[in-house]
């Protein structure tokens, strides 16, 4: 199949990539740009460890075309901190210690940071977990996961908070 | 016991643990190399059966059956020596 | 969200046990680990392996003549390619050595490589597979150990009569006296399923093999050094022209401390095109052909006092060991040791154990080594002895469990042992929670784990563990280890060993790990070995390394002789008189002045001896989990838990709790959701949609009540926390059906339908 010319707007930057129509936006993402923060754990959309932010909505990057988000605001791991300033959700999961090998730790930063976009602040222990209910961890229990978005949502890394 | 002293494999020279023949069944059928297999079967018993049935059945029964030969075994050793 | 108990907290340390973060966390939490899956080579070529169809057969011949035509493909080898060493990680003994990664003139179990591709792209050398006619031999196959030991079946491996792979045999006291004394006696028959370990990492390897003769490979591993021995072994090489780094790694849970088909395949493809090349399994590939957790049969017979003091027991065992050996010895002996934990069996105990080779994927290690099967089985017979018995199932254990200086005969010395208090908090979180919802019933299990092996099979000739630490003129440390990080936070670990003993700061320390080129020899991280093993050579060398600092703070202080001095937190100080001291950055510049601009170097070593035969140390703890069950579908709900836990000193807080509640979900798994069924030697869901893993709505609160005890072996009194908290979850989710409805399931994982069928039984037997 002949290759296209695609812009994808990737962590607030553009990337014009010449790539074959078929390419998953995970195989745009990690090949294409060399972006390797987010990950592949399964060829079944089961795992999350692709998911990534598609216009604040997380996406299993495995289960859209790069095509298909073409003119979309598309976040990464890579994304999420502010010239060194880590977000409040990476601030959370180093407090709870919640990853430990990592390659999960990627998709589950952007299921979590949808999550907590969406929720606007109010969610019961429940809901958190049914918002990573996509994401496979192998090494947590997801129990510290759901700890470190339960004190974001309650506000604990807010801004001009210690 | 009519042995006296501890027992030492008549394979490789071995004492096993305590010396005595059960332990030296046991150091036996633990080695599980063609030697010690063929010296088993040379006794008229079958290593393999053997583990088999000390697999699917209760008890220590293989394993008494062995001890008993090597103690007969050391026994002989011992006379021929005198 | 959990509730977290200290019991007995220990003197205060400076960073032990306190709430530090994890010193890989911004890599991870950024994006910017990068991972063997991630790693590009210029020039890298990807491999592809092509794997046998067929459970049992014979190669006559392999023709790739069609595949190197097309168009992308570089490389194609088969065994032919290789010396045709069997390997095997029991190098001592060369019996168990047994397996050729890339297969000669046999496949023994679908999945097996028996030739790989490399080329410009993955898609092509995925296409080249199909290119490749292999011509087999198909023989009959035989899946099941029972089947494997009948007379008539097919030898698997030549010289293995009745395909026996491994014995194992361990005996204290007198069993038979112990049954004719026995006022109660009880025997049942158990079956453990496999389970995969689904690193979600899978499989990974890229290969450089150069002109210069060396070979560099990133691989995705437990244990670097491990895999340089055993590859210099297959490729014929020295170990010392091959280095093996391993970046950070998404998971291992036992699976990766051996040779896997993609280290191997990526070497001689590598080797025979002089061109780097990788393979990453795909996660099909992942679940059918890389080794599993061992499916066991138990037969286990147990004899006891109508008081519940236990006498005796004795254990049949068949393991299905699949096509090779692996780490499939070890698991033989460790499953039929902790069938005996954590109990004193006054009478004796036996143990036979046999690992029969079939036609299926071989089974080796997975966290827990045999002891989730273990206590699956005894666990469950402990329970309904004492309802047998009408006794209190919590005091039946307690009477009869370990003890400090209690010495499991021929066999090991429990040097500290806190499951008396143990039992205390889990009694306290049962009564606490009261009177439970109608359906709910909370089941436990006890049980005790090592840390690490006092065993050489791997036959190295190093200190089973080793650190060296260099302080530069700043203060910063350098710390060098062969302890590999595979998620559990052993570098933190190391960290916070090495940031106490010297007394500087965690942040002033890096640890250098996963390179074999840099680091010093360690046997890696299994067997939950690392905290104890690893550690103590972190502190022996931080020990050298400040006293050799505090020579020269001694000269500059003209201390009277009675008076001593430390260093803690950057502060070097009279002990007697903290107050009194001098900055440690001062003290460094000085003593390199003092060695003529020689960095401190210190050097620490660790090799177990006279630790019997298993290992130095033993964990220890009790579980409770509370379950509720849909009566109708049989399906369970965890609804919450708590374990009671006792690893001597705890290290590293966050990694502790990361530990416990990781082990509980994968437990969990066993226990009740990650079924693996094989037909005819063939897995029928190599899948995440149909293997189910857990997911974050099912895992119920971890509550930990952690009991610190003092280890002497451990460094600072620390022991275990990453493997033995594997072993209880099964049969405390039995336990609570045992408790709910009075079914006995024998076998796990327990499935939905085992459930229903089990209600149904018991309604038909009782009208209830």
């Amino acid at each position: 199949m002949e290759k296209k010319v695609l812009t994808l707007n990737v962590n607030n930057q553009d990337y014009e990539l010449y790539i074959n129509p078929k390419a998953l936006l995970v195989e745009a993402i990690r090949d294409s740009i060399g972006l390797t923060g987010t990950k592949r754990g399964c060829d079944t959309v089961s795992c999350g460890a692709c998911t990534v932010m598609v216009d604040g909505m997380a996406i299993k990057a495995c289960s859209v075309l790069a095509m298909q988000c073409e003119g979309m605001k598309i976040v990464t791991s890579e994304g999420l901190e502010v010239d060194g300033k880590l977000a409040p959700i990476q601030k959370a999961f180093l407090d709870e210690g919640a990853f430990q090998c990592g390659f999960c730790t990627s998709g589950m930063l952007m299921s979590a940071s949808a999550f907590i976009r969406e929720t606007k602040g109010k969610a019961t222990e429940m809901q958190i977990r049914e918002g990573i209910e996509g994401n496979i961890c192998r090494c947590t229990g997801y129990n510290s996961i759901v700890r470190a978005i339960d004190a974001v949502l309650k506000g604990k890394y807010a801004e001009g908070k210690k | 016991m009519s042995v006296s002293g501890p027992i030492i494999c008549p394979v490789c020279g071995k004492k096993a643990k305590t010396g005595s023949a059960i332990d030296c069944a046991r150091h036996m059928f633990g080695t599980g190399d063609k030697p010690h297999r063929q010296w088993v079967d040379a006794q008229g018993l079958s290593f393999i059966d053997l583990m088999i049935e000390q697999a699917t059945t209760p008890g220590n029964r293989s394993y008494q059956l062995l001890a008993d030969i090597i103690e007969k075994d050391a026994e002989k050793r011992q006379s021929a020596k005198k | 969200m959990n509730r977290y108990t200290v019991i007995n907290p220990h003197s205060k340390f400076t960073v032990i046990n306190t709430h530090v973060h994890n010193i890989d966390g911004i890599a991870k939490v950024t994006g910017r680990a990068t991972y063997t899956f991630d790693v590009v080579l210029p020039g890298m070529l990807y491999g592809k392996i092509l794997r046998s169809p067929h459970p049992h057969a014979k190669i006559k011949n392999i023709d790739y003549s069609k595949a190197m035509a097309l168009p992308g493909v570089k490389c194609v080898a088969t065994g032919a390619d290789t010396i045709g060493a069997k390997q095997g990680i029991w190098r001592r003994y060369k019996d168990l050595c047994d397996e050729q990664l890339l297969t000669v003139d046999k496949v023994r179990y679908i999945g097996e490589p028996v030739a790989a591709v490399a080329a410009v792209t993955e898609e092509i050398a995925e296409k080249a597979l199909e290119l490749i006619d292999v011509d087999y031999e198909v023989l009959p196959g035989v899946y099941e150990p029972l089947d494997a030991i009948k007379k008539e079946a097919p030898e698997i491996h030549e010289g293995f009569e009745r395909n026996i792979n491994v014995t194992r045999h361990i005996e204290w006291g007198d069993v038979d006296e112990g049954f004719a004394e026995a006022d109660y006696i009880r025997e049942d028959w158990f079956r453990c399923g496999g389970q995969a370990h689904m690193c979600m990492e899978t499989r990974a390897a890229v290969s450089s093999y150069t002109p210069d003769g060396k070979l560099t490979i990133y691989h995705s591993n437990q244990s670097p050094y491990y895999m340089q021995g055993l590859m210099a072994g297959v490729m014929g090489m020295r170990e010392g022209d091959i280095r093996v780094i391993s970046p950070y790694v998404g998971g291992g849970f036992g699976g990766k401390f051996e040779l896997d088909g993609a280290i191997f395949a990526t070497a001689v493809l590598s080797k025979k095109c002089m061109k780097p090349v990788k393979i990453v399994f795909t996660r099909e590939e992942d679940f059918i052909a890389s080794k599993r957790r061992t499916p066991m049969f138990y037969y286990t017979r147990t004899g006891v006092k109508k008081d519940g003091t236990l006498l005796c027991r004795e254990a049949k065992v068949f393991t299905n060991g699949g096509a090779y050996t692996g780490m499939g010895a070890t698991a033989l002996y460790l499953t039929g040791f902790f069938h005996s934990f954590p109990y004193v069996w006054q009478k004796g105990y036996r143990y036979d154990g046999y690992r029969v080779y079939t036609n299926t994927l071989p089974s080796t290690s997975m966290r827990g080594f045999g002891a989730p099967q273990a206590m699956w089985c005894s666990e469950q017979q402990i329970e309904w002895i004492a309802a047998d018995l009408k006794l209190d199932p919590i005091e039946m254990r307690r009477k009869n469990s370990h003890y400090e200086g209690y010495e499991v005969p021929g066999q090991a010395t429990i040097a500290s042992c806190g499951i008396n208090q143990c039992y205390d908090e889990i009694r306290k979180w049962i009564d606490s929670k009261g009177k439970l919802p109608k359906g709910h019933a909370i089941g436990l299990s006890a049980c005790g784990f090592m840390s690490g092996g006092i065993f050489n099979w791997f036959d190295t000739p190093y200190s089973f563990s080793s650190a060296v630490v260099t302080i530069n003129q700043d203060g910063t440390v350098e710390l060098n280890v062969g302890a590999q990080d595979i998620g559990q936070g052993s570098n933190t670990t190391m960290a916070i060993i090495c940031a106490e003993t010297l007394g500087c700061k965690l942040e002033d320390v890096k640890v250098h790990s996963g390179d074999t080129d840099y680091n010093p020899a360690d046997l890696g991280a299994w067997g939950s070995r690392q905290t104890l093993m690893s550690g103590n050579a972190v502190k022996r060398a931080c020990e050298d390394a400040k006293k050799q600092l505090l020579e020269f703070a001694y000269a500059q202080s003209g201390l009277n002789i009675i008076y001593d001095l430390d260093i803690k937190d950057r502060w070097v100080h009279s002990v007697s008189r903290p107050e009194r001291g001098w900055p440690y950055e001062e003290l460094v510049k000085k003593a390199l002045r003092g060695k003529g601009g020689q960095r401190i170097m210190g050097r620490g070593y660790y090799t177990p001896y006279r630790k019997g035969m298993i290992s130095p140390a033993y964990s220890y703890m009790l579980q409770g989990v509370e379950v509720e069950v849909d009566e109708e579908t049989g399906k369970i709900k965890l609804c919450d838990s708590m374990t009671a836990h006792d690893c001597g000193q705890p290290i590293n807080h966050l990694g502790l709790i990361g530990q416990l509640e990781g082990a509980f979900s994968m437990a969990a798994g066993y226990g009740y959701l990650e079924y693996m069924p094989y037909e005819d030697g063939k897995l029928m869901n190599p899948n995440l949609v149909d293997y189910h893993m857990i997911r974050a709505p099912e895992m119920p609160p971890a509550n930990i009540a952690e009991i610190d005890t003092y280890e002497p072996e451990g460094p600072y009194g620390a022991k275990e926390a990453g493997e033995g908290l594997t072993n209880p979850t099964a049969a405390a989710i039995g336990n609570a059906l045992f408790k709910l409805y009075g079914i006995q399931i024998k076998e796990c994982p327990i499935r939905p339908e085992m459930v229903v069928n089990a209600l149904k039984e018991k309604k038909a037997k009782t009208g209830k």
